[in-house]
């Protein structure tokens, strides 16, 4: 043991010195809140000077004109992220001059190109009936869209509702069916909107990732150098691999632990400073739901021994960091892969897929923690069924990670010691059955 | 034969090729133990074996009449063929933790670091990064690393490789000082003469197999005073065609004539005075590499390496 704990020490001490140690713990917060505050902050920009647009009306009935003014009255009082829109044209077109439209538009997709307006709208004749509208713009704004078709909508509504013999004013009509956006709330009465359950449950998958790579790496160039260096046969003249294997698991993943430590003190030190960061409720129900927290620290011990393990592998059958970068792609790849799936488990957190991926031992650590905060229990109760997979998937992830240890060790004892050419799959199996 | 350290049957085969073939060996207790060979003879795959790094296909390591077991690893000193070092770390941090990852407690390691590092001439450089160090002086460091837990034996793979000639006689007289106070040393080279100066056992190793072994004294009696050591002014290619001088190995600075009947050596010397200058002329045991041509065959072995008798 006293072995153990000198490597441990050892292994500890050389990460928590390092610079890159303190740039981690500033630097990772930082990316985290870029990735997840950054977008929306941009989506919620307040916008000052209008948008430019231009109308080509090929309808002849004066649409044109009445979807300016429709856009130009619409805004909302206190949105200030809320754009409005200047009609820089508007040209009235026969709708067989053919010419003459395609004329325009080459004239105004030019315009578009040379960023002196950002949309111009065609209105195709009889639009009412055959749905004939186009937008045309290098973006793909869907809220202008929206907005765009919300007022053609009520023009086309107006038109309608004049031919029919429905005799109301149209005001009264549009009012009648004006459309509402239902507020989403969690079985328990949690209100809580897509962007705060996505990120939240991304903030979690982000840390797991980050530790597992950035330590892993560390792990693995340390295994590396010390074969490269050829201090290897010394340091296996004095402990055993396994010894040596798990003092560097284990002493990266107190650093490791040391890291995330220093981020949660520095968090609630913010938090309970009162006015540095306001915590929307949504975001703390996700975040701070303590069932989920404990299966997080749960989920990111067992991911760090999964993977850190694999990485001691990889360490231990290359001889350069070049060899070793074709190893990691499947390992980013199965971390990444529940971050592409995010979307997907947040909107469907219950299907057959999720629930199946989330029991894959790789995935188990990031997919189950996404399930969870998507699901968010606020009892724990193995009848309850996010509970009971879970736990499910606790231990059956454990038992991988250390199914991982064990192979690793395996390999870990003969690799060490092989320099030159890397062994090949056989070679690996080999090494595994030697006594 | 009841060695301290002792090899039974010992057996390795990588792949095709057989590296250790049922190697006996008995290392006695307080002695200097040289184990020769030409480059691929199988010194490195037998000490990895009794350092237990390589497991043998067969046979065992007996020490002190126990299996090696992990005690085995606190009070063996090891220098492996391949030398390294944590080039960031600084010289007292790697003799530090080398140190402990053998049980000793830190504190002791700290008071000796001192004292090794004045022997070595390393003093100055204590605190700073072992990257700052000479190759020559990183082998030194090593030589400190291996010896800073006092080891009871100490196994040295290609002891000399890569020191100047002022270094080697100070890890000489480290050794020799180490053999005073009762240790084992265990050696290997390919390097003959080296060992011929230093060890009390030799055991001549060849494709795997051992070819001889004993104290030096037995196998220099064994084939009598039969050589010439012989140093002159000029060229020295007509050595070979004098009649009774059945072989001529050329060392750097002096020749080794094996002669097939001694008492033609008056005669012999006559004929060399005749050509050259003679600064000596000495009857002598054949040196350890002529020994081993004789057992082992001309073929088995490279020509001897250029500088080797400087040692």
């Amino acid at each position: 043991m006293y072995k153990f704990w000198t490597v441990l020490k050892a292994e500890y001490s050389q990460v928590v010195k390092k610079k890159s140690f303190i740039v981690g713990i500033i630097l990772t917060p930082v990316f985290l809140i870029g990735v997840t505050i950054i977008p929306t902050l941009l989506a919620t920009k307040s916008i000052s000077s209008p948008e430019r647009y231009a109308l080509i009306d090929a309808d002849g009935r004066g649409l044109g004109e009445s979807f300016s003014e429709a856009l130009k009255r619409y805004k909302l009082d206190d949105d200030t992220t809320q754009a409005t829109y200047k009609l820089t044209s508007l040209y009235e077109v026969d709708a067989n001059d053919t010419k003459r439209l395609d004329s325009l538009r080459l004239v105004l997709d030019s315009a578009l190109l040379l960023k002196q307006m950002k949309y111009y709208v065609i209105f195709y004749p009889n639009v009412e009936n055959n749905d004939s509208a186009l937008m045309v713009s290098k973006s793909l704004n869907f809220k202008t869209s929206a907005r765009f078709d919300r007022r053609l909508s009520d023009i086309l509504a107006a038109i309608r509702l004049d031919r029919s013999d429905i005799n109301l004013p149209v005001d009264s009509v549009l009012a009648m069916t004006r459309r509402i956006e239902m507020i989403q709330e969690s079985p328990g009465g949690k209100s809580r909107d897509f962007m705060t359950v996505y990120f939240g449950a991304f903030i979690f998958i982000m840390i797991v990732f980050v530790s597992v790579i950035s330590f892993g790496q560390v792990l693995m160039r340390s295994v590396i150098e010390e074969k490269n260096s050829r201090i290897m046969e010394v340091l296996v003249s004095s402990v055993s691999p396994f010894q040596l294997m798990m003092g560097k698991v284990i002493g990266l993943g107190m650093a490791n632990l040391t890291q995330i430590g220093i981020w949660v003190v520095i968090g609630i030190g913010l938090f309970s400073f009162r006015g540095a960061v306001e915590i929307p409720s949504q975001v703390a129900g996700v975040v701070f739901n303590p069932i989920i927290v404990v299966y997080f620290v749960v989920f990111l011990i067992i991911a760090y021994l999964m993977y850190t393990s694999m990485f001691a592998f990889i360490g231990s059958i290359c001889n350069s960091d070049k060899e070793s970068q074709n190893f990691l792609f499947p390992i980013i790849m199965s971390l990444m892969m529940p971050i592409f799936l995010l979307m997907y488990i947040v909107q469907e957190p219950d299907s057959t897929v999720s629930v199946v991926l989330s029991l894959i031992p790789i995935f188990t650590p990031t997919m189950m923690i996404a399930r969870l905060s998507v699901i968010g229990p606020d009892t724990f109760s193995l009848a309850d069924p996010i509970i009971m997979e879970a736990t499910i998937g606790v231990f059956l992830s454990a038992l991988f990670a250390l199914f991982m240890i064990w192979i690793t060790g395996r390999i870990f004892r003969i690799g060490i010691l092989m320099y030159g050419k890397r062994p090949t799959l056989p070679e690996i199996i080999k090494w595994v059955r030697y006594k | 034969m009841n060695g301290y350290l002792q090899l039974q049957g010992i057996t390795k085969q990588f792949g095709d090729t057989l590296a250790v073939d049922n190697l006996d060996l008995s290392v006695p207790q307080g002695c200097i133990y040289g184990m020769i060979g030409p480059n691929g003879a199988g010194k490195t795959t037998t000490i990895r074996m009794i350092m237990n790094i390589l497991v043998p296909d067969s046979g065992k390591v007996i020490f002190n009449d126990k299996a090696t077991d992990a005690d085995f690893k606190n009070i063996v000193g090891y220098l492996p063929e391949e030398r390294g070092l944590y080039k960031k770390m600084t010289l007292r941090e790697v003799i530090l933790y080398l140190g402990q990852l053998k049980e000793v407690p830190g504190k002791e390691i700290e008071k000796r670091i001192e004292p090794w590092l004045e022997r070595m001439n390393l003093g100055e450089y204590k605190n700073q990064k072992v990257e700052a160090l000479s190759k020559g002086m990183q082998q030194k460091l090593q030589f400190i690393t291996t010896l800073i837990h006092d080891p009871e034996i100490i196994i040295l793979d290609e002891l000399f490789s890569g020191l100047d000639p002022i270094n080697i006689e100070l890890i000489k007289n480290v050794i020799l000082d180490l053999k005073k106070q009762g240790r084992t040393i265990l050696f290997s080279t390919h390097v003959m003469e080296q060992a011929e100066k230093l060890c009390d056992y030799i055991c001549m190793i060849n494709r795997g197999k051992k070819v001889l072994d004993g104290s030096l004294k037995e196998v220099k009696d064994n084939y009598g005073k039969n050589s010439i050591h012989l140093e002159i002014d000029g060229d020295g290619a007509f050595l070979n065609s004098l009649p009774g001088v059945d072989q001529v190995t050329n060392f750097t600075n002096y020749f080794e004539l094996a002669l097939s009947d001694v008492s033609r050596s008056n005669e012999i010397l006559r004929a060399i005075a005749e050509k050259v200058t003679v600064n000596r002329f000495e009857r002598i045991s054949p040196s350890l590499y002529n020994i081993f041509i004789q057992v082992a065959g001309a073929d088995a072995v490279n020509p001897p390496e250029k500088g080797a008798a400087d040692v």
